[in-house]
């Protein structure tokens, strides 16, 4: 399953054992774009055992903010029910913007695996 | 000859180091239009990639404030009027919004943004996840995070309310070293 990228939108790729988001989020309606999103990453966890998310994002405004928020807690709430969840947050050196989004997201997760990746910055 | 003075709005515009000026109706699909040339007059000039991610999510956050909140709209198709600018001086970038809005709309701006200039960067990130977590205020259209994102990443803020006319003028000027 794939959500192809827009200028405002970042890509998402889904499998039954992975998530991708790489890009740029700050869609002209959230919920518009978020909903289907959100509703085939339940599609595609249903039944794993393990589950594995990429997110590197280098810009999100502040309505995405509670897409990631509900993102977060959907896969909470699978890793409670005990599927092994792991997150990788990854941000570019020196973008400390998103490394504090990381930082803040990885408070409120408990039962997942979450991993603040540091990626070199593209020259 | 006229009057217009295009000149004078030439020379204006470059004494203030404006590199982006938008004042008119604006629309979501005119900010997706819009954010091109902006992201490009962002990296030009050497600015580090952090401060221009700055700046745009500054821009990004008035804009679509204009869009939601401003009073003034076209008659034709309702699309909200609003005038956003960037300006880059000595390395600090100014990210200028203006539009109106309702006198009941004045009180509870003020208040929020009056509170938001007291915080220090560690309390505006807390009230960002509190905020995010309890879920937008009543009258929000969007995640009401909006003004708390800016504070965290301008330098300094400031906020206007010109009531000159019969409805007032919200002016924000945010400030991203």
């Amino acid at each position: 399953m794939k959500f192809e990228k827009t200028q405002r939108t970042p890509l998402v790729e889904l499998s039954s054992t992975s998530c991708l988001i790489t890009g740029e989020c700050y869609p002209e309606n959230i919920s518009e774009w978020s909903e289907p999103v959100l509703k085939a990453l339940a599609d595609c966890v249903e039944g794993s055992s393990s589950f594995n998310v990429d997110i590197e994002l280098y810009y999100f405004n502040s309505s995405s903010a509670k897409f990631l928020f509900d993102f977060f807690e959907f896969l909470e709430d699978q890793a409670e029910a005990g599927v092994n969840v792991t997150i990788n947050w990854r941000y570019r050196a020196e973008d400390d913007t998103m490394q504090e989004a990381g930082e803040d997201f990885e408070e409120d997760v408990e039962s997942c695996v979450f991993n603040l990746v540091e990626i070199p910055t593209p020259s | 000859m006229t009057d217009l003075d295009t000149v004078g709005l030439h020379e204006f515009m470059q004494r203030r180091r404006t590199l982006f000026c938008y004042s008119g109706p604006l629309t979501e699909e005119l900010l997706t239009t819009i954010s091109n040339p902006v992201r490009h007059q962002l990296t030009e000039n050497e600015t580090p990639d952090n401060v221009a991610n700055r700046v745009f999510g500054v821009f990004i956050e008035q804009a679509q404030n204009i869009i939601r909140y401003s009073s003034q709209r076209t008659s034709s198709s309702g699309d909200s009027i609003g005038t956003i600018a960037i300006s880059n001086i000595d390395n600090t970038f100014l990210i200028e919004a203006v539009n109106q809005i309702s006198s009941a709309q004045k009180s509870a701006l003020e208040a929020t943004l009056l509170e938001l200039s007291l915080k220090d960067q560690k309390d505006l990130r807390k009230l960002y996840r509190q905020r995010l977590k309890d879920g937008p205020p009543q009258d929000s259209k969007g995640a009401g995070l909006g003004f708390i994102e800016m504070a965290r990443r301008v330098k300094r803020f400031e906020f206007d309310f010109n009531d000159s006319d019969t409805q007032p003028m919200f002016v924000y000027r945010g400030w991203v070293e």
